[in-house]
């Protein structure tokens, strides 16, 4: 049977990019689902970024075993940045991690984000993704601080939703 | 005077002659040990659920006090809490009650029954512990890094006080026992190391901050364990002496030794010198580690402090631990695995019988078995966990007396050879090689170890030629054999048959086992069909010469069938040594270039190289219908009926060895 190299890879690249847009949606799915139960007095916003935080706090665990001291403060911020850009890029993003100017700053970049557009399609206010993001990645670090025992803290400097340029949060270590 | 519990002498024996050093008396605290020898607390997970402890419990230790033949013999560490988040393991024995005092009082029983020295020690099991309930304690709240265990709580300061008290407690519940000998266990990231590491302990009060403050609970666990153990019982303590977690901000080793001094200061009697934490993600004790890997650090700790230094931590033979104490580098020689694989192996060095030793293989197969919840088995002992079975510790005498006939001089063939013939069969075993050992002669040769497989055959051997068992080497058993020989029972130790696939011009296919022996050439660039052990292996004895390789199985993970406990060491090497792994695939088809590979989900990539290694393994059924249509009893043993492991092959082996 010949091999075709062409058609492997796009039937894997589509699938991969259909299972990335359905993982997205599904987010959304069980969003309304919680609306749906909470009823209408419950805040959307509150209850987003309650999803974020639990999920932070998950995936911050998984990040656990990943992480490590050994090139000391400098070289573990430049590695959890990594890991943070490594998972918006696990979800179709282009995601980056930047060294910053101050000692342990690291900035996360991202030049291109699905979330937005899923949400979209569930009416879901952009300011919501934005700050169910920086709720998500901070829940991720609460775990990793403790861990680690150092205060870290990341913040969201910009979200460009649906537009042109870049998202960038400021991880940093808190004094 | 320090007083000697049993008199013991070893003047006549050759063990003594060959290593005086292990033969030679001590005094710890106020107590006189005949010799150098320790079996090393070890859980066994043989308990009832509820802590209470059973007879398969009494008798292991049993095994053990007798090879410790005068040493110490301690029993697993016991957990001391009602609320259980002490404890570790389901089998875990509890000492949290008098109502414990009985049960326990019967292994200490067992062991002076050996006219051995009971030791007892107190383990709470810390960020480890808390198997049966959902939340564990500790000096702080840092998360688990494995989402296995359960999530810490941080002690109150009236809590830690509870628990040096439950220590004081315990430990007189083992004096009421009858244990001769106290230790506190600081291993591995249970709970006293969780005190004492800048990892885990982030407490402000008394209890935390230096490294003062951090030892200040084992400080006065220390104390009120010796004063209700009084003069005549010694308190000792297992530290460690590096705790391999800098990755994670733990202890330097400056600060372990500290500690030692701090222990010393507080009264132990001796230190048993430990190393790594179950957290830590450097390999201590696998057997990718070579043996003597650690006596640095005996002799480090034995610079530091004045106490007698006890040390296990792969020291599998004897000859090495009688020259470290010869030359005042270690005092005593603890061991765990390798009384766990022969609970015999130090009366055998004794005796002059080093050659009847099952040896450890380092394989933490027994480890890999507390975590899941199951009693302890080990990978190359069937007898361990037996202990109280008769049937198991004495085959006894077959009732008729057979003429058995076994095709396979491999390690499932020669174990059931040896203990069909101690009960009285006449056996036979055949082989097409000319040497013994069967797919151990190549295996043996993979990396990071596996040479010390072999031990198991040196075993075999050895108990083949003590039990008459017969040998006809060179000899492939045909039809014709089996018909003229008629005999009645044939075990099939065949072996394993090995999947094939056609090679072509550019693509050549060897076996495993050719290329393991150095009878096949490879190529640059290999495919190895088989993601279990023997794919593994070869994988990496390949890699390790600069060839590419890569492995593709139909397994969802490679090494699906190495226990955990060893299977992260073999990923790691996998990833260092360059080889590319495919799970869950399979070769659809071999090209000009090399391979495509399909995987479960039905894509399809190449992957360039001019040979493929078959190391993917089936049942062997030849001879079978032979063996079963001249109406002959048949069993069927190791690979041959299924293919797996060493393990399965030596158990599969002994277990129809007692039955046939
Ligand atoms: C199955 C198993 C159970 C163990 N249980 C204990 C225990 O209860 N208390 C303890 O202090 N150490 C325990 N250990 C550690 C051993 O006592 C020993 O220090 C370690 O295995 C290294 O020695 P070895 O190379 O002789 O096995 C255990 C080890 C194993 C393999
Ligand atoms: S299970 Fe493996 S490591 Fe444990 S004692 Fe047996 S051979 Fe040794």
């Amino acid at each position: 049977m010949s091999f075709d190299a062409e058609k492997e890879i796009s039937k894997l690249w589509r699938n991969l990019h259909s299972a990335q847009a359905e993982i997205g949606k599904t987010y959304y799915r069980w969003r309304q689902v919680a609306l749906e139960i909470a009823g209408p007095d419950a805040d959307p916003r509150e209850i987003g970024l309650k999803a974020a935080y639990v999920i932070g706090k998950d995936v911050g665990k998984g990040l656990l075993p990943r992480l490590n001291w050994l090139k000391g403060e400098e070289g573990f911020m430049m590695m959890l940045g990594r890991s943070l850009a490594g998972l918006w890029n696990v979800e179709g993003a282009q995601a980056m991690a930047e060294k910053g100017e101050k000692p342990g700053e690291v900035f996360i970049k991202c030049a291109r984000d699905p979330w937005p557009t899923y949400a979209k399609e569930f009416d879901v206010p952009m300011e919501e993704v934005a700050a169910c993001r920086e709720k998500m990645f901070q829940s991720i670090l609460e775990d990793v601080s403790v861990f680690f025992n150092i205060p870290l803290n990341i913040e969201l400097e910009k979200a460009i939703p649906r537009g042109e340029g870049m998202w960038v949060l400021r991880l940093y270590k808190a004094e | 005077m320090a007083k000697l519990l049993y008199e013991w002498d070893y003047s006549s024996y050759p063990g003594a002659k060959a290593y005086p050093n292990l033969f030679k008396p001590i005094d710890i605290g106020n107590l006189t040990v005949p010799n150098r020898i320790k079996y090393a607390a070890t859980e066994e997970n043989l308990n009832a659920r509820d802590g209470f402890v059973t007879d398969s419990g009494v008798e292991y230790m049993r095994w053990r006090g007798r090879g410790v033949v005068g040493g110490l013999c301690f029993m697993q560490g016991v957990y001391m809490d009602e609320a259980a988040k002490g404890q570790g393991y389901v089998g875990q024995a509890g000492a949290w009650h008098d109502k414990y005092v009985p049960g326990l009082a019967r292994i200490a029983e067992a062991i002076h029954a050996e006219k051995a020295v009971a030791g007892f020690q107190l383990m709470d099991c810390g960020r480890v512990g808390a198997v049966e309930v959902p939340e564990g304690h500790g000096p702080s709240t840092v998360p688990q890094r494995l989402r296995v265990f359960k999530p810490m709580k941080e002690m109150t300061n009236a809590e830690v006080k509870e628990m040096v008290k439950q220590h004081v407690d315990a430990a007189r519940r083992g004096v009421e026992a009858g244990f001769d000998i106290m230790e506190i266990s600081g291993i591995v990231g249970y709970l006293i190391s969780n005190f004492i590491s800048s990892y885990t302990n982030r407490r402000t009060d008394e209890y935390g901050g230096d490294i003062r403050g951090r030892m200040q609970s084992v400080v006065e666990i220390i104390q009120g364990v010796k004063d209700v153990c009084g003069p005549d019982i010694p308190v000792g303590i297992r530290l460690c002496s590096e705790e391999l977690l800098d990755d994670v901000r733990g202890n330097t080793p400056e600060e372990s030794m500290e500690t030692y001094k701090i222990a010393e200061e507080a009264g132990v009697d001796y230190i048993s010198v430990t190393l790594g934490w179950q957290e830590s993600i450097y390999p201590v004790i696998s057997r990718d580690i070579p043996m003597g890997n650690w006596t640095h650090l005996a002799k480090r700790a034995k610079e530091n402090v004045k106490v007698p230094i006890q040390m296990a931590y792969r020291l599998f033979k004897p000859g090495l631990p009688d020259e470290l104490i010869g030359k005042n580098e270690l005092d005593i020689w603890e061991m765990c695995r390798p009384m766990i694989a022969d609970p015999l192996m130090p009366k055998k060095v004794l005796e002059g019988k080093e050659d009847e030793i099952r040896h450890c293989v380092a394989c933490n197969l027994c480890l890999a078995r507390l975590f899941r919840d199951a009693p302890m088995t080990c990978y190359i002992n069937p007898v361990c966990a037996h202990e109280a079975e008769p049937v198991f510790v004495a085959p006894p005498k077959a009732d008729d007396e057979k003429e058995i006939l076994i095709v396979g001089a491999g390690p499932a063939g020669l174990e059931c050879a040896y203990v069909a013939a101690q009960r009285g069969h006449e056996v036979t075993v055949y082989d097409k090689r000319d040497e013994i050992g069967g797919t151990l002669n190549e295996a043996q040769n993979a990396p990071y170890g596996d040479d010390e497989l072999w031990t198991c055959i040196d075993y075999q051997k050895v108990m083949c030629e003590k039990a008459g068992v017969e040998f006809k080497l060179g000899t492939e058993v045909t039809d014709d054999i089996i018909e003229d020989e008629m005999p009645d029972s044939v075990v099939l130790a065949t072996g394993p048959v090995y999947t094939d696939i056609q090679g072509n011009d550019k693509v050549k296919v060897v076996n495993v086992l050719d290329v393991l022996g150095g009878r096949a050439q490879v190529g640059k660039k290999v495919v190895v069909w088989g993601n279990r052990k023997p794919g593994i292996g070869v994988s990496l004895h390949l890699a390790q010469k600069g060839v590419k390789t890569t492995l593709i199985g139909r397994e969802k993970t490679a090494g699906f069938d190495v226990n955990p406990s060893f299977k992260w060491r073999y990923m790691i090497y996998l990833r260092q040594n360059g080889v590319m792994a495919y799970n869950d695939c399979m070769i659809e088809e071999v090209t000009e270039t090399g391979i495509i590979v399909k995987t479960y989900d039905g894509y399809r990539f190449p992957v360039e190289c001019d040979t493929i290694v078959l190391s993917d393994r089936q049942a062997n059924e030849s001879l079978k219908k032979t063996v079963q249509s001249e109406g002959i009893e048949l069993f069927v043993v190791g690979d041959a009926l299924v293919p797996r492991n060493l393990s399965s092959a030596v158990h599969d082996g002994y277990r129809i060895g007692m039955r046939i």
